[in-house]
């Protein structure tokens, strides 16, 4: 399983703070940010960075894992 | 006490976070800080309340990052972090810094340094509650 995480101004785009897609071999970032903007172009406008396991991330083509944690997250805006 | 790098919804006490900073070194001759606090104004509107929303495992593993890479950069003895998230009303603290050195100059451009990256690097959004809505703030240079 992917677990996608969204905040702040992305979660509420997306209205829900988590999705889940099933894991297949060869899955890609690209894959699962695709299916996502489908779903939500306007919160995948937004988005200006992206994790995998906390790391960010800027290779749309890395292979993900089974159980990778994925945050689409939009410019921060802390301090 | 108090771990160096918090992410936390509670207000901190800055006289205790320089008393921590500086329990760790007697060679400490000048330290910086900076406390980001809440205003009642921004862009033009009256804002009412400030609510924080992190990535709350990368936002404090990106800020220990930051406090490591101060350290080396800038020849720091010690620096300390704390960010709160939380809802906030205008004259709360919610960001504190501190950069302790030999000198001042280390000091001061740790210090700024820090604020400045965690900006740019810190998975941390805030939003403003007016009186005509709510927003997400587009972050500032």
């Amino acid at each position: 399983m992917i677990r996608v995480l969204f905040f702040g101004p992305v979660a509420d785009r997306v209205q829900a703070r988590e999705m889940q897609f099933e894991y297949t071999p060869g899955l890609t970032l690209h894959d699962i940010t695709a299916r996502v903007g489908m779903q939500h172009p306007g919160a995948l406008s937004i988005v200006s960075f992206i994790a995998v396991n906390q790391n960010q991330v800027h290779d749309k083509q890395l292979a993900l894992h089974d159980n990778d944690e994925i945050a689409l997250m939009a410019k921060f805006s802390g301090g | 006490m108090n771990e160096p790098v918090r992410i936390q919804e509670a207000d901190f006490s800055q006289d205790e976070e320089i008393t921590a900073l500086k329990a760790g070194s007697r060679r400490m001759g000048g330290i910086a800080t900076f406390l980001g606090c809440a205003r009642d104004f921004s862009e033009g509107r009256d804002v009412r309340e400030i609510s924080f929303e992190a990535y709350g495992s990368m936002a404090l593993a990106e800020m220990k990052k930051l406090r490591t890479e101060a350290i080396a950069k800038f020849g720091l003895l010690d620096a300390r972090i704390v960010h709160r998230v939380a809802t906030v009303v205008a004259g709360d603290n919610i960001v504190f810094i501190a950069a302790g050195a030999e000198h001042r100059a280390a000091a001061f451009d740790g210090c700024r340094w820090l604020i400045d990256e965690l900006k740019q690097r810190v998975p941390i959004w805030k939003k403003e509650i007016t009186p005509q809505g709510e927003s997400w703030v587009t972050p500032h240079p």
